[in-house]
């Protein structure tokens, strides 16, 4: 049996033996790509940042890989989403992969929920009611302003672990900042001709964004998060989208297209392909590009309904 | 041992544990099963195994609990008894292939309707299906141990009633075996095993463990002890080659050990019918 600081070295050696280049670099491991994006863009070119989520993945749901135990082991800190989003996943990854670095209370494990004020905190927690994260909506990195709370979290992290590096994590930061307050002013100018838009989603994914840009959410596909659409329940989005005037129907990835189609068809709305996830989308590989493409999106949308 | 095969060997080790100490009684299972023409029973039951889980989700536990073991293992032994109940001794006009095939798919799709209403039932149908057999841990492991050996010796302290039951039911009631009553403890000892197993490893991989190495040893051996052990030889090299090549090609490991099974019973099926014509 080998104690953990021994299979860090072996691993170490591993990779030295493969001659990895980013030997000097910070390793991260974020849990998702829309993480791993701001990680580089406060790391720059001393940190390597990989996903274990694929863009079109479920973020609720991966499938575990050996490569995942693998980069635990090695990285230098984790970055995830918290707020229960991983909880069905990650711990047994974490227990398997054994690497004090990121174990929980580390400066290396960085959890994103800290420090952002939650929405629909549910009153009592209770299963039935689909799955109601106890701590909150976890989707709350589709708000700009959340992704300034996180950036920061992770640029006092890596100082932290790094502190050779702190200057240039705090040089990142606020160029980060500046261009993200650019960004934000320019996607409310372009939502702004749409406010008090009414638009649909699958899952609720979308309750940090609408109010950030003027939107209004009337009703999501599924009848409780995480459980699938029924016929009953379509009925009445159906008849909720009529009556508000609901014309737009957002979709990820791994959710049901078809579903949505089956809405649109009745109803004369238009489904969208979007992502919250970098990468999911073509040319989207930072988080600016998501969030460009998912405005220009709507954008779109709106103005052709 | 190089530093690389010390990283494989620290994140495979558990799985490769799982997959060299379980197979063995599902390959002595799988015998009976193969024996007694009912192939699908396994399928059923460990559909059933699931359908009980998904019971125990509806009720609020999660995966995890101790209470959604008990109850899939309660609903399981129901399925058991209903096996041992329509296995008549004497031929029906229905086979049993068609109860355990309709027993199956009902199964199945009592499934999707009760995770309709569980957070999360789509993905959870799919773990169900492919378990997490990467990351099962020490105490998993140990905790069935227990009960496989357990069960390991009362089935070797049985083997030959089991075995005549198996194969000449009609000569067992003859000579004044109880056979349902026997029936239902060799389904009930069963669904011990499948509903342990199918929580670790899910419901393809225990299918994969319980048929392909015995059909294996089958097609390759008249004798019940050869017949298990060359079952329990295809059973690790199945094992070794999903877990390489799920390391090696970063696939799903239980999948991957699924079709490397597969992989192997082609190859036994070639060499058999090269055998038979020289």
């Amino acid at each position: 049996m080998l104690n953990p600081k021994q299979f860090a070295a072996f691993a170490l050696m591993a990779v030295a033996a493969t001659g990895s280049p980013a030997a000097a670099q910070l390793r991260v491991v974020a849990t998702t790509p829309d993480l791993a994006s701001l990680a580089r863009e406060i790391g720059g070119s001393t940190v390597s940042a990989t996903a274990l989520a694929k863009p079109t993945e479920d973020p609720h749901f991966v499938d575990a890989k050996p490569s995942h135990i693998v980069t635990l082991n090695r990285a230098d800190a984790l970055i995830e989403g918290g707020a229960e989003l991983e909880l069905g996943w990650l711990p047994p990854l974490l227990e398997n992969s054994r690497n004090a670095k990121i174990s929980a209370g580390a400066p290396g494990r960085i959890v994103a929920s800290q420090g952002i004020r939650m929405m629909e905190i549910p009153a009592a927690f209770d299963r039935s009611k689909g799955d109601v994260h106890a701590m909150g909506n976890p989707h709350f990195l589709i708000d700009p302003l959340n992704a300034k709370i996180i950036a920061r979290q992770i640029a006092s992290r890596f100082s932290q672990i790094d502190p050779k590096s702190a200057a240039s994590y705090r040089a990142n930061l606020a160029r980060f900042n500046a261009r993200l307050d650019l960004k934000v002013a320019e996607w409310q100018k372009q939502l702004a001709p749409y406010r008090g838009a009414r638009i649909v989603t699958y899952h609720k994914d979308f309750v940090y964004f609408a109010p950030r840009f003027g939107l209004s959410i009337v009703e999501s596909l599924e009848p409780k998060p995480g459980i699938s659409p029924s016929p009953a329940h379509l009925a009445s989005v159906i008849r909720k989208m009529k009556a508000t005037n609901a014309h737009v129907i957002l979709v990820q990835p791994f959710q049901n297209r078809r579903t949505a189609e089956t809405v649109a068809r009745q109803t004369g709305a238009a489904v969208l392909n979007v992502s919250q996830q970098p990468g999911a989308r073509p040319n989207t590989g930072t988080y600016f590009d998501m969030m460009d493409n998912l405005v220009n999106t709507l954008a779109g949308a709106l103005r052709t309904q | 041992m190089s530093a690389d095969l010390q990283v494989v060997w620290e994140v495979m080790k558990w799985p490769l544990a799982a997959c060299l100490l379980f197979p063995p009684i599902l390959v002595y299972l799988g015998l009976h099963v193969v024996e007694r023409e009912v192939i699908f029973v396994d399928l059923a039951l460990a559909q059933v195994a699931t359908l009980g889980t998904c019971v125990a989700l509806l009720m609020g536990y999660h995966f995890d609990d101790r209470a959604t073991f008990w109850i899939s293992l309660a609903v399981t032994f129901l399925g058991a008894a209903f096996f041992s109940w329509s296995r008549s001794t004497e031929k029906g006009p229905v086979p049993q292939e068609a109860i355990i095939g309709i027993t199956f798919v009902v199964a199945a799709a009592g499934v999707i309707l009760l995770l309709s209403r569980v957070a999360g039932g789509k993905e959870e149908l799919e773990h169900l299906l492919t378990g997490d057999i990467l990351n099962v841990t020490k105490g998993a492991i140990g905790q069935r141990i227990l009960v496989f050996a357990a069960l390991g010796a009362f089935y070797a302290a049985f083997h030959q009633r089991f075995v005549l039951i198996s194969s000449d039911p009609e000569r067992a009631f003859a000579s004044g075996i109880r056979v349902r009553l026997w029936d239902f403890l060799f389904y009930a000892a069963f669904a011990l095993v499948v509903v342990s197993f199918v929580r670790l490893a899910g419901v393809l991989l225990t299918f994969a463990y319980l048929i392909v190495p015995a059909v294996c040893g089958t097609m390759l051996a008249q004798q019940w002890m050869k017949r298990l052990v060359i079952g329990c030889a295809v059973a690790a090299a199945a094992g070794l080659l999903g877990l390489w090549t799920s390391y090696q090609l970063d696939l799903p490991t239980g999948a991957a050990i699924v079709c490397a099974s597969g992989v192997l019973l082609a190859i036994v099926g070639v060499f058999v019918s090269i055998r038979r014509r020289a």
